[in-house]
């Protein structure tokens, strides 16, 4: 051993004998750690997009401004494109991509690439939210982190859950909402095992934001008092707000095609988006940026304009999320919901008391909060990130009632239009959202080679019968790959079934050539292939195995007999509690 | 413990691609460094018991060739001796004292084979044409050890109730411990015997040496083809 690798020696942490059997408190340790970069990171984007909007915002009077998101979007998309060599987009689905196929694997440069990109789009103007941005950062410094250290797939996706934990803990202040998060949308898989390292992230990386930024909740408001009449109001609530993730859904779908049939360059689309961007907030300053300031302003009941203006501003701020996000801009949906949510309940709060001005309903902020959940909720499906989101940052545990009615019915009602969530669609699309313990899963995991049986006996085609049954009498197989004499090229199959009876007729002995009993069209498996394609293939044609060839040669038989046997295995490792 | 991957693959009885990637995933208890693997015996046979799998470190080579050794026709002929002319003029008498003659068993398990070749020979005959005869028991004797052939050359050919009714001329008196070899010495004694000129030859009653030369013949035709 040289002294280098002696050097590097400390670093494969997962090799010291008291982690060995037991990683739990390696893990617990390395989440720490990485909860406290993600919070830092999501610190500093938070206080850059402050001070970069705060610094435009003093010139927001001039009517030129609205070039100010165009500038910011064009210049994200640039960065993006030319120098990092990444897509556009929020990020969290790459995320969920990375833990579902690539074992939590993240570039390094992604712990910081959305952080700036996301900064010139949203400190700009542009109508987006921080906190996917910041997801991805805190997942990729969890991945990177584990790959310093040498981690194991396992250990790297629970340290990448670590890292969002931490990121979404420290932007909102908010611990549970972090943690329930990343389980729910991250990783879907509930485990002891994760959990516990993300649950201590989460507290890192919220200890951390209050440090630097102090212990404030994000959204303060005055107690209300719910009647009943408020929580059967809610109900309505949710169906409005689901109306409303579904619109962003699907304006943000139709946007992104518009945007992609145009034949300009990306930073152009990107430019074009912003500007219009730019010239709505020109009338309706509320849309633009992240939107917090909007968000307050809704909860104390201090937002002034009537209702008309109210609705103008739902549909103003949806119009513009999409366009940001849908030309090309980067950042996330999380704050955009959160300001529609906030927009729609209280236009739906108006809208109440303009038809039932003599029931006394609670005032208009807890509407406001409402419609935040349940935008929340139905835009990620996600119903208890939602219920957590909220109780945390408005610091409002009365309203948890009406809360988890608007949560549960909203998720509900999106995902009866929209089968797949905002984050996971394009995934379940393409058909990469894989869940722990899942058919799909299981299949992916396990490859062609693994499954190999390579017990079967070659033939050539040019073999008589006579030597066929000498074959025969040894094989254990019932299929025999002919083989070409000259090439080794694989030629077809002979089944046992299809000879039966001529192997018993010593006259054919003689007179038959393996050439002209063999199958030579069957179907056959590349060593490359999904096995869930390979299955399909069987099942069409109602194989129980299939012959693997690589490069013309035949390799071996694959079998559902023994698919089952290492199915079986695999479901087993993956969903059987994984404490050693 | 330290193993190779291959090695710890054959413990499991799953492909080397499998354990690979189980410990790449961090699904198994199992550390690596370079090419090979550090792990905790008794945790990975907990882990094992915990998950459903078989695991099994002593593993022993058990190719099928090495459990089950090919029978061989000649060393079980010569260990079954021939003998010429028992006493006897019907199939009991001559089974009995055929029986008798057989090299190296006591005298009590002599009379139990003879009763289960002629509870056999009730059965059918074993009388397989062409004046040839391969008396056997019904179920395997556990009371020898290894298989013999013992060859015994008639006076004078008797009726033995053969498949093709032609008087017998000679008897392999076939005992095997297991199936397995009995099966096997049949099947080559059988194909010595479809030889038309074998047949000829045994018709001439051949001296001890004269036969075992023939049989060493074919069994190197066997060797060559490794079909039995």
């Amino acid at each position: 051993m040289d002294g280098k690798s002696d050097l590097k020696r400390w670093r494969h942490l997962a090799n010291f004998s008291i982690f060995r059997s037991d990683d739990r408190l390696l893990l617990i340790f390395i989440g720490i750690i990485v909860g406290i970069c993600s919070g830092i990171a999501a610190v500093v984007l938070n206080r850059s997009i402050f001070t970069l909007f705060d610094l435009l915002y003093s010139v927001y009077h001039y009517w030129w401004t609205f070039l100010f998101p165009a500038v910011g979007a064009a210049l994200s998309s640039l960065f993006l494109e030319k120098i990092i060599n990444e897509g556009a987009g929020h990020g969290v689905p790459e995320v969920v991509y990375s833990v579902s196929r690539r074992g939590g694997l993240l570039r390094l440069r992604s712990s910081y690439s959305r952080l700036i990109s996301s900064c010139l789009t949203i400190g700009s103007g542009g109508s987006a939210g921080p906190e996917a941005p910041v997801v991805m950062s805190g997942a990729a410094i969890g991945s990177n982190i584990a790959k310093f250290f040498f981690l194991n797939d396992r250990q790297r996706i629970t340290l990448v859950g670590c890292g969002a934990a931490g990121a979404i803990s420290s932007i909102f202040n908010a611990p549970i909402a972090g943690m329930v998060f990343t389980i729910e949308v991250i990783l879907g898989e509930w485990s002891a095992v994760n959990i516990i390292p993300i649950a201590i992230a989460s507290v890192a990386g919220t200890e951390i934001s209050r440090l630097l930024q102090g212990n404030q909740i994000a959204f303060s408001h005055h107690k209300f008092n719910i009647d009943f009449t408020d929580i059967m109001a809610s109900i309505g609530l949710a169906v409005f707000a689901a109306a409303a993730s579904i619109l962003l859904t699907r304006l943000l779908k139709s946007m992104r095609q518009l945007s992609g049939q145009l034949p300009s360059p990306i930073w152009l689309r990107a430019a074009t988006g912003g500007a219009a961007v730019g010239i709505i907030g020109l009338y309706l300053p509320v849309t633009l940026g992240e939107g917090y300031h909007c968000i307050q302003l809704t909860i104390e009941g201090l937002f002034e304009q009537g209702l008309m203006i109210a609705a103008l501003a739902t549909l103003a701020k949806i119009f513009a999320t999409s366009l940001t996000l849908g030309s090309g801009g980067s950042g996330g949906i999380f704050a955009p919901c959160l300001v529609i949510g906030s927009l729609a309940g209280l236009f739906y709060h108006r809208g109440l008391v303009l038809l039932w001005p003599t029931v006394s309903w609670v005032n208009e902020g807890c509407f406001a909060l409402l419609g935040m959940a349940g935008l929340i909720s139905g835009m990620l499906q996600a119903p208890l990130t939602g219920i957590f989101l909220i109780v945390e940052i408005t610091g409002g545990y009365e309203v948890i009632l009406p809360l988890i009615i608007v949560s549960a019915l909203a998720t509900t009602i999106c995902h009866y239009f929209e089968p797949a969530s905002f984050y996971l669609k394009d995934l379940v699309e393409r058909g990469q959202l894989l869940r722990p313990g899942t058919d799909a899963k299981v299949l992916t995991d396990l490859s062609v080679l693994e499954l190999l049986e390579t017990d079967c006996i070659s033939v050539k085609q040019n073999m008589l019968l006579r030597d066929f049954i000498n074959i025969v009498k040894k094989s254990h197989r019932n299929y025999f790959p002919v083989e070409d004499q000259e090439t080794g090229h694989f030629l077809g199959m002979v089944y046992l079934d299809d000879i039966r009876p001529y192997i018993f007729d010593p006259i054919m002995y003689d007179a038959i050539l393996l050439e002209q009993i063999m199958d030579s069209e069957v179907e056959v498996a590349y060593t490359d292939d999904d096995l869930f394609d390979v299955l399909r293939k069987m099942d069409k044609n109602q194989l129980f195995s299939i012959p693997v060839v690589q490069n013309n040669r035949f390799l071996g038989m694959i079998s559902k007999a023994t698919l089952l046997d290492k199915y079986r295995k695999e479901l087993i490792v993956q969903t059987t509690h994984r404490c050693f | 413990m330290v193993l190779t991957i291959p090695e710890i693959a054959k413990c499991f009885g799953l492909s080397s691609n499998t354990v690979e990637r189980w410990i790449r995933q961090g699904k198994i208890p199992i550390q690596r460094r370079n090419n090979s693997c550090i792990f905790n015996q008794s945790i990975l046979e907990k882990w094992a018991e915990n998950h459903h799998m078989p695991f099994e470190m002593t593993v022993e080579n058990t190719g099928n060739e090495l459990k089950y050794p090919v029978e061989n026709l000649l060393a079980a002929m010569k260990r079954g001796r021939v003998f010429y002319n028992p006493d006897g003029t019907d199939v009991g008498t001559i089974l009995q004292a055929a029986a008798f003659l057989i090299p190296d068993l006591k005298s009590n398990v002599k009379q139990k084979i003879y009763e289960k070749l002629v509870e056999r020979e009730k059965l059918t005959s074993t009388g397989i044409g062409k004046g040839i005869a391969i008396p056997h028991p019904r179920i395997c004797l556990s009371s020898i050890k290894e298989s013999l052939i013992t060859t015994c050359f008639l006076k004078k050919p008797i009726d033995f109730a053969a498949v093709d009714n032609e008087p017998v001329f000679v008897l392999f008196i076939l005992l095997s411990p297991t199936v397995k070899t009995h099966l096997q010495l049949l099947s080559r004694l059988s194909f010595c015997l479809r030889d038309v000129s074998f047949v000829e030859f045994l018709k001439n009653c051949p001296s001890e040496d004269q036969l075992l030369t023939i049989i060493a013949d074919f069994e190197k035709q066997f060797e060559k083809s490794n079909s039995f």
